[in-house]
């Protein structure tokens, strides 16, 4: 009996603050999504479905699930396949060179998002660095400016998510013994081959990962995507806000988010399940 | 049938910045042949495999395998099969998918890759293991593996890296005698780095010692150990004690103060090293008819087992001797060294 407490009694504390930090304020933000919305104040207390119905038939809303779902999902995957290549050059290259790439990754992370938005509207603008490098290297005979295009969006949640995906595929490879992938050439594997057969399946856990971790990052976060992005770029995470700081309609702020937590809870669910069956050697 | 050795390895160098790791080496594996490549770590025996398997390049001489030039290829296009230090086993594939690997890179019909891996896990004694992971075997289970994963393929040269210096003692005298045993029965060509001297004697058919790089002797064990080609061979193989004296006009002195040493073929004057086994190393030996004497007094005795080590001292020389019974002397008591003079080698 005792022995069975005692791990519930470590657990505890870390138990607590899931339950009262994440947990509860979730329920309430249930809660909040089934009352009504009210011309006066920021709610009225009832039970209504018909939040989720406007969600589901209103196209500014279906329109804004559709775009945050596919923002998010190219800047996962381009995030993923950037952290992937970036982590395995740092595996594969000597010690030296390590800490250097360790040090470069960790930069984004040192900064705020918004510090890192106002960084951007340096670069991307017509009269920015990004124009004025193009323009003096030829590549282009007249200013560009890519402020304020679904483009910029994407590179900014690209930037923000990278170290993360970075130092989880980095952390996956060093449990990796190198050793195997001169036993796949020496056994006659070319290196494509070599990538598929070994690599790729002993990382595939890490991938799946570091997706969901931007994934999550990605469907979320509101301040770059609506910093960089078009007027146009109505995403969940900026829906949120507007209903919730401008609109005052919290009832309908609150549903939109549980749209968001359970879409994002989906994915995590659907990648746990994947990993599980592809991680069974590690017994 | 191909021409030419399984291997034949000319003259290959290979510098890492201002340190030459592999100093013109030049090596022929004949076909069936098992010779192991001994040295102290450092001594550019891995990276003599490394650059074999064509996982390091070399920079100048050449490599052939089966007469045919290879130095150019990539790992992938080299008949050679490696068993590593850690194993290597791919960890997400079980014993049967790890055996396989090289036999379907191969592109061996389905039906010829099960015989065949059947077969091998037979002969390595793992019959039954085929469907668990290496985290499920134990160390030697997995080197088991990795052997067959090799031995699969039947490659030209086989090539060993220190497969067994990561497992107990009793593990390594098994699987050593199984390794021998396999070339025994399959005949393979193969290349093995060890820095245990009783591995190499154990299991080759020819030895290379090498030191800094360079191959110091190639030969047989038993002539590697009777007839060491240089000093660093003799102080590497086996054990022996070095006795470092100066002759002058026929005195014998240990540097400052003569010695109590009669040598039956008188060495010219000079500083020496003259290097005796302790096994032939006569204790107590004062009718003995061997013309080699020296008079020393005991320090301390271990026991080794089989014999009595004791470690003796004569002027500001320490050497020991091993006798196969415990003398009836003490600490301090005078004793009488001889030695053949086929047992004692100078260098100058």
């Amino acid at each position: 009996m005792a022995g069975r407490l005692i791990p519930w009694s470590l657990m505890g504390p870390a138990l607590a603050i899931v339950v009262v930090v994440f947990g509860l304020p979730t329920l309430q933000m249930a809660r909040m999504s089934f009352n009504l919305h009210s011309s006066q104040g920021l709610y009225t207390p009832g039970f209504t479905f018909d939040n989720y119905v406007t969600l589901f038939t209103n196209p500014v809303f279906t329109g804004a699930m559709r775009t945050t779902v596919q923002l998010a999902l190219l800047a996962s995957l381009a995030t993923v396949a950037i952290g992937y290549c970036f982590a395995v050059l740092v595996w594969l290259k000597p010690a030296r060179w390590r800490l250097l790439f360790i040090a470069l990754a960790l930069c984004p992370l040192l900064i705020s998002e918004i510090s890192i938005i106002f960084g951007w509207w340096m670069f991307l603008p017509k009269n920015g660095l990004l124009s004025h490098v193009l323009l003096s290297a030829g590549l282009i005979t007249d200013k560009i400016s890519l402020m304020y295009t679904e483009f910029a969006a994407f590179i900014g949640l690209v930037y923000i998510t990278l170290p993360y995906a970075f130092f989880i595929m980095l952390s996956v490879l060093d449990g990796i013994d190198k050793g195997v992938l001169e036993a796949s050439a020496d056994l006659g594997g070319s290196p494509l081959v070599t990538w598929k057969e070994v690599l790729l399946p002993l990382t595939s856990g890490g991938l799946q990962v570091a997706f969901s971790q931007s994934f999550i990052w990605t469907m979320g976060t509101y301040a770059t995507p609506s910093a960089l992005g078009p007027d146009t770029l109505w995403t969940l995470g900026f829906l949120v806000q507007e209903q919730m700081l401008g609109k005052h309609n919290w009832p309908l702020a609150s549903a939109l988010a549980m749209i968001l937590v359970i879409g994002v809870a989906a994915v995590v669910v659907f990648t746990g399940m994947i990993m599980s069956r592809r991680s069974r050697y590690h017994v | 049938m191909a021409v030419g050795a399984a291997l034949e390895v000319e003259n290959i160098r290979r510098c890492y910045g201002s340190v030459v790791a592999v100093d013109n080496v030049s090596l022929v594996v004949d076909r069936g042949e098992f010779v192991t490549l001994l040295g102290p770590s450092g001594s550019g025996k891995t990276t003599t495999l490394r650059l074999v398997g064509g996982f390091e390049k070399i920079q100048s001489g050449a490599i052939r395998i089966n007469g045919e030039r290879v130095d150019g290829q990539p790992p992938y296009r080299r008949d050679t099969a490696t068993i590593f230090q850690s194993g290597a086993l791919f960890p997400h594939k079980t014993v049967t998918e790890n055996v396989s690997y090289g036999l379907q890179r191969r592109k061996a019909p389905p039906a010829e890759i099960r015989d065949r891996v059947k077969r091998i896990l037979d002969i390595v004694h793992l019959d039954g293991m085929q469907d668990r992971y290496p985290n499920q075997l134990s160390g030697g289970q997995k080197q088991r593996v990795a052997l067959a994963r090799s031995l699969v393929v039947q490659p030209a040269v086989l090539l060993f890296d220190e497969p067994l210096s990561a497992l107990d003692l009793s593990l390594r005298l098994k699987l050593r005698a199984e390794i021998k045993r396999l070339h025994e029965e399959l005949g393979f060509s193969a290349i093995y780095v060890t820095h245990d001297q009783g591995e190499a004697m154990a299991m080759s058919s020819r030895v290379a010692v090498m030191n800094h790089g360079h191959v110091e002797q190639i030969d047989r064990p038993e002539r590697i150990f009777n007839d060491p080609a240089n000093e660093f061979v003799y102080n590497f193989i086996g054990e022996s004690c070095c006795m470092a004296v100066t002759i002058a006009g026929g005195s014998i002195s240990d540097g400052r103060d003569p010695l109590d040493m009669h040598l039956k073929t008188g060495l010219a004057d000079g500083a020496w090293r003259l290097y005796v086994r302790p096994s032939r190393l006569k204790i107590d030996a004062e009718g003995c008819s061997d013309a080699n004497r020296l008079k020393a007094t005991i320090q301390f005795v271990e026991y080794l087992g089989d014999v009595f080590r004791y470690h003796l001292k004569a002027g500001a020389l320490d050497i020991f001797a091993d006798h196969p019974t415990r003398l009836d002397k003490e600490r301090g008591d005078a004793v009488h060294l001889a030695w053949r003079d086929d047992d004692m080698k100078a260098f100058r």
